[in-house]
């Protein structure tokens, strides 16, 4: 392990500017949100994690698949993004996202956009110290420190970081900063490990994933669909802030001689995502609402060995202006 | 890209399109599989999933029935013969051919639903001495909705083989059975236990007839039918398409009625 | 990717989102969460509604008619042919022959301009927009009891309530972020009522849910009164203290019993007590209302009703107390404030004011019209009359959205000269014979200002697409070219003439409003605006009981026309979706209208779910899908009014509140048949 005095943060992702794009946690205003380095917004010393989670730099909110230019003839042209990028202070639970992603879209039909966009982004997590009330992805598994699929792990020990080497990658980007960098002693990596059981106490949020695992198959009857339900109003925020949520929506789009295809992201809970021409497939809002957490705690799993489609994050519990609360629905599922 | 080198009608408001690829290597080298679907691309419009009605066994063209029932496919109705449209495909699982040979088939078909059957249909009767008796059972609401007359006409004439018709509203001229597809059960005379059904339809006629082969001593896995779902990316990567943890245009559209009970979802 | 910190074009609730800049497109939404009002939420609307700026439909130049078609034309070619026109019909008719039709869409800088055009250039106060069809109402009836025609308290107070009741407001689908606040209270264990002729999600949730017959809003309130007086439940301080009327008031209430209260409103005797025991029995008692009591030949009555409850109980003037109308468009409570109205200047200061109207003459360097002008209605009449002769019409689409579309279809056919200024080829712009293009707001500095009068920063995000350009600068550019020079180098100039010239906006400018806006009053540059109104005392002083007796809608069922229209919205879709069609997420989910029949009514006419059903009245005649529910009442029908091709806007009625002369959109007789 390595350390990384606070002072030399901004110059290694400077450094790392002069090769990628690098994209970190940023203040605007009193807002945290990803974007663009910028050394005087960067925001490093933020609880939780920011409303929106950094998979839009593999899966964009909209992506332009290719153009056809219509004249006489059809050309298609794709629009691949391989900026070289490097992203600084991602959570657990999204760099868990990222890895859930990662199987969907680099699996069977490999989806070239997201390899594109993924294969060229180098994940710098950042531990988290201290939960937010709507946090539970300790009760997952996921956090509040990370285990995999890092490049570089960073752990806030106060003045310094410390930080986990994941990958060659991250490896090669230490090396090539080697003077910001020392090496961890013995007591900086115990002060890591006891940061991370503090921060295991100030969970607010939990669930009994174990039992979930085991009721959810029997579930689909439970009433708590049809109970919560009633209150959702299709604002789709659960999906759009959701680390795992992966659906797509594509689009043709004419102007003149030219056709866009764009993907954009879709929800599961708006009735027209699954509407046909005779009839709808989940015509209530009750059998949406199931479907979204059975898609995270059992289809899923199901489908890619266990894997389990939920960070624990708790952005759809803060994103809901009708208090749909995913941990209070799984706490009815297992008991 | 393909060009459209037929446009005919087929029925009130659908239309069967013939289709051949632009690119000579594609054109040859496309093979698929009865029960297969692709993605057709109206340029300046969309794309939409539509199973393939023609067999693999006819080579050089594809064949596509389609009702105007979308953005999509109401502007492919306007398409006319040279014009250019984009597939991709195929998609999906197709229909157990190998897996049933041997057998007796029921097809239990409704509406534009016997599009994907013509394709399995027309390819076991071209390979008809590996099938023993196959009786296709097929109707709509009315008269002029009934799609494929031809097909039915010569299946119809060939050995081992009975084709039987209904409509649930007749006009003047109709002079077969009046009522539901599955009014016509009761009139066919097969072993069960060696007959393999294949259902496609509306969903509520596929509801229906599965609980009439049931009741008839139909096992869940001699029931073969397809799911329909909103359909877009083809390849299980957008989501919408999914039934528990499979998803339709992957693991189906074909399921049999075992897998069905598997899934997880209702259906 | 660039972010742009703005404020929500959609409804009134003022949510701020971050719009996502690539290449110089908008690409991406992110929440604010430090914002005190969307809190990191927002509706679907917010979250992708959205795709409409970059639509290949959108007007890039001016367009010019030359016989049945449009040409695309250049600015000065527009210009010109504007100046020419306009020149001609001032000269040979008068002042008052062309109306001025502002946006509640556009922005507080470019509504004022609206008004300072009409008044100061064209010489004439017939200046209006569509508040006139949503909560003139409200406008006239608060003013008159309170003195000020606003929503009295804050949005965050409502999650601190006890009792909330809500009449007339499908609130969760309307303005979903103060449907969550309710939500939140209902959570805190707060008592919510609701009160609307469709069984909507949140009287589904609430706690007493009267679902009365449309129309019969007075007498229920007044049944409430009644209750409330007959059993010692008034808050005879506060009565004694703040306000003045009550005996006026205790003899009209006097009459609606329970049984009278019951029998006119289909509402059960006991929930119309109970109602009154629970609102009553607390002192953070909060009304919401919206349309469903505005828009009615008794529009005034019915907000002056509310009001009257309100005082009744002492819960008007303090915190979680209070009316809240809720207004609908992103900026219809700023072009309000700002003077887009017929009879004030902005600030609600009257023309007919000698002393207001010198102080505008003295700060705009002309004289002006001291008559008030005509209000949109009757405009219309008039351009059907023949006294109006031109239009200039900014963000609004008549056509669709103002009732009685056949006679708007004549009335707009009838004028000499019509302009139209949009983003979009609507199905009023097609009438024109001049358009200019307009800007999104992602293309234009400015102000809204929202329904808890919280003044916000609209920030441009992108540029104008190809020729077209902010909506004040055109302003600015055709007034100077019309003899009155108009001059600002930027929307924030604007926002400082208005804070000169309007003392509720005082205080504010555009540094001040960085940091999430500012709530008015905000008479000035220290001031830190006002959460809630009437504390202590009522903007008028006294607050004035002002009772009303129950009087039937215009248009009642018949033996021809036997069932109730209602009219209203659905959440996916905004005003006449002109914006909100060309987003994917919002046309897939309620791509046509529809109407809504209780099931036992379709069975009758024998038309199934998804069928297509004829709705007919004395105006004209629609085809849509018919929708069986349970949740509407026997005898009534609800469509949702977005929808061009289903114009439920051809059956209503331009049958109008006396006062505030708002169109009964809630009310009129309509016959179904099989379609």
């Amino acid at each position: 392990m390595k350390i990384l005095s606070k002072s030399n943060l901004v110059p290694f992702l400077e450094g790392l500017g002069l090769e990628f794009k690098v994209n970190a946690p940023l203040y605007e205003g009193q807002d945290v949100l990803f974007g663009d380095l910028d050394s005087l917004k960067l925001a490093t010393d933020f609880i939780g994690k920011p409303r929106l989670s950094p998979k839009e730099y593999s899966f964009p909110q909209r992506e332009r698949l290719f153009t056809f230019k219509n004249n006489g003839g059809v050309e298609i042209e794709a629009h691949l993004n391989e900026t070289k990028r490097v992203i600084w202070g991602i959570r657990p639970c999204d760099l868990y996202g990222l890895k859930f992603l990662d199987m969907v879209y680099l699996s069977d039909y490999v989806d070239p956009y997201y390899q594109a966009r993924r294969s060229n982004t180098i994940l710098l997590g950042l531990n988290c110290n201290k939960a937010e009330e709507s946090c539970f992805c300790s009760s997952i598994g996921t956090g509040p420190f990370a285990r995999e699929a890092f490049d570089l792990l960073f752990t806030d020990l106060g003045d310094v970081f410390l930080v986990e080497i994941g990958s060659k990658a991250g490896k090669k980007l230490i090396e090539k900063q080697a003077n910001l960098f020392t090496n961890a002693t013995t007591l900086e990596q115990v002060q890591g490990k006891l940061l991370e059981e503090k921060s295991k106490k100030t969970f607010k949020t939990s669930i009994d994933l174990g039992k979930i695992k085991a009721k959810i198959a029997a579930a689909s009857g439970n009433p708590i669909w049809a109970e919560e339900a009633v209150k959702c109003i299709l604002c789709g925020g659960c999906n759009w802030v959701c680390p795992t949520c992966q659906c797509f929506n594509v689009e043709d789009i004419k102007a003149g001689h030219k056709t866009q295809r764009v993907r954009y992201w879709d929800s599961c809970q708006l009735g027209g995502f699954t509407q046909m021409a005779a009839m709808n497939s989940r015509a209530t809002q009750a059998e949406r609402l199931r479907q979204r957490i059975y898609h995270k705690f059992s289809y899923n799993p199901d489908k890619y060995g266990g894997e389990i489609g939920c960070t624990g994050c708790g952005r759809c519990i803060d994103v809901c202006p009708a208090g749909i609360n995913i941990a209070y629905i799984l706490r009815r599922v297992a008991n | 890209m393909a060009i459209i080198t037929k446009v005919c009608d087929e029925a009130a408001g659908i239309k069967t399109f013939t289709l051949e690829f632009k690119e000579p290597e594609i054109q040859k080298s496309f093979d698929y599989r009865p029960g297969q679907f692709v993605e057709l691309t109206v340029f300046g419009v969309g794309e939409a999933p539509i199973s393939i009605t023609s067999s693999p066994v006819n080579k050089g063209y594809l064949e596509l029935t389609v009702a105007a029932v979308g953005k999509v496919t109401r502007a492919l109705h306007l398409r006319k013969e040279k014009d250019v449209a984009g597939l991709r495909g195929p998609y999906g699982n197709g229909f157990p051919f190998d897996e049933v040979k041997g057998k007796n088939i029921l097809f239990v078909g409704g509406g534009i639903g016997a599009a994907p059957l013509r394709s399995l249909i027309n390819q076991m009767f071209a390979y008809r001495d590996n099938f023993a008796k196959i009786s296709i059972l097929y109707g709509a609401r009315e008269p002029g909705l009934l799609c494929f007359i031809d097909d039915l006409e010569g299946w119809g004439k060939t050995e081992n083989s009975e084709v039987l018709l209904t409509v649930d509203a007749p006009d003047a001229k109709w002079r077969g059975n009046v009522g539901v597809v599955g009014s016509l059960l009761p009139k066919i005379n097969i072993d069960i236990k060696n007959t393999v059904a294949f259902i496609c339809g509306p969903p509520i006629m596929i509801h229906f007839v599965l609980l009439d082969l049931l009741k008839m001593g139909f096992e869940e896995e001699q029931i073969i039918t397809t799911m329909e779902r909103r359909m877009e990316c083809g390849v299980g990567k957008c989501g919408h398409c999914n039934i528990g943890k499979s998803y339709v245009c992957l693991d189906g559209p074909v399921f049999s009625y075992h897998q069905l009970r598997e899934l997880g979802e209702d259906i | 990717m660039k972010r742009v910190l703005t404020t929500c074009e959609f409804c009134g609730c003022g949510c701020n989102f971050y719009l996502g800049v690539e290449d110089g497109k908008v690409v991406a939404i992110y929440p604010s969460v430090s914002h005190p009002i969307s809190q990191g939420r927002l509706c679907i609307k917010g979250w992708q509604g959205h795709e409409y700026i970059h639509s290949p439909e959108r007007l890039t130049t001016p367009l010019i008619k030359k016989g049945n078609r449009f040409r695309e034309a250049s600015w000065d070619e527009a210009y010109e042919l504007i100046v020419d026109k306009f020149n001609q019909i001032r000269t040979r008719y008068e002042n008052d022959s062309i109306a001025v039709f502002s946006s509640a869409k556009c922005t507080n800088e470019e509504n004022y301009l609206m008004q300072k055009f009409a008044r100061a250039c064209l010489g004439t106060n017939n200046v209006d927009h569509c508040a006139r069809l949503c909560h003139a109402s409200t406008v006239v009836g608060l003013a008159t009891t309170f003195g000020s025609g606003a929503m009295t308290n804050s949005i965050n107070e409502i999650a601190g309530a006890e009792v909330i009741f809500i009449i007339g407001s499908n609130t969760t689908e309307q303005h979903p972020l103060i449907g969550d606040r309710v939500l939140r209270a209902i959570e805190k264990g707060a008592k919510v009522i609701v009160a609307d002729p469709r069984e909507t999600q949140l009287a589904k949730l609430c706690s007493l849910y009267l679902m009365h017959k449309p129309g019969s809003d007075v007498a229920l309130l007044n049944g409430m009164m009644n209750a409330i007086i007959a059993e010692g439940l008034e808050d005879k301080e506060f009565i004694a203290e703040r306000t003045e009327g009550f005996e006026s008031l205790k003899e009209t209430v006097a009459d609606y019993t329970p049984e009278k209260s019951s029998a006119i409103t289909s509402v059960p005797e006991e929930k119309i007590v109970e109602a009154a025991r629970i609102y009553s029995r607390s002192k953070k008692s909060i009304i919401i209302y919206s349309m469903g009591i505005t828009q009615h030949t008794t529009g005034v009555d019915n907000v002056m009703t509310t009001a009257n409850l309100a005082m009744l109980t002492g819960n008007v003037g303090k915190e979680f107390t209070g009316v809240d109308p809720l207004r609908g468009q992103n900026n219809v409570q700023g072009a309000c404030d700002v003077g887009a109205l017929p009879n004030v200047f902005s600030g609600y200061q009257a023309v007919t004011d000698e002393k207001l109207r010198n102080k505008f003459e003295k700060a705009w360097k002309v004289t002006l019209p001291p008559q008030p002008g005509l209000t949109l209605v009757e405009m219309l009449n008039s351009a059907l009359e023949g006294s109006l002769r031109a239009m200039y019409i900014m963000g609004e689409n008549p056509m669709v959205s103002d009732p009685d579309i056949n006679h708007v279809e004549k009335s707009l056919k009838a004028l000499d000269f019509l302009v139209v200024q949009d983003i979009f080829l609507t199905e009023t712009a097609t009438l024109a014979d001049v358009v200019l293009p307009g800007v999104s707001f992602a293309e234009k500095d400015g102000t809204f200002t929202s329904t808890e009068r919280r003044i916000q920063r609209v920030r441009k995000a992108i540029e104008p697409l190809g020729d077209s350009k902010p909506d004040w600068k055109i302003i600015t550019e055709l007034s100077s070219r019309l003899g009155y020079r108009m001059d600002y180098s930027s929307p924030a100039e604007i926002m400082d003439e208005i804070a000169k010239l309007t003392p509720i906006y005082g205080g504010v400018s555009y540094s001040r409003l960085e940091s999430f806006g500012l709530q008015w009053p905000c008479p000035s540059p220290d001031h830190p605006g006002t959460p809630y109104l009437h504390k202590g005392s009522f903007t008028r002083g006294l607050g004035k009981f002002s009772p009303a007796d129950y009087k039937t809608p215009a248009e009642l069922p018949s033996h021809d026309y036997p069932f109730v229209l209602t009219t209203g919205r659905v959440g996916f879709h905004y005003h006449t979706g002109t914006m909100t069609r060309k987003d994917w997420a919002l046309e897939r989910e309620y791509p046509t209208g529809y109407v809504e029949v209780n099931s036992q009514d379709a069975k009758q006419l024998g038309i199934k779910n998804g069928q297509t059903a004829k709705v007919i009245s004395r105006r004209g005649e629609i085809s849509l899908s018919l929708k069986s529910v349970d949740t509407i009442a026997k005898g009534v029908v609800f469509i949702p009014f977005h929808f061009a091709e289903a114009a439920a806007n051809k059956l209503t009625a331009a049958n109008l509140d006396p006062v505030a002369k708002i169109p009964e959109y809630k009310v009129c007789a309509v016959r179904l048949e099989k379609g």
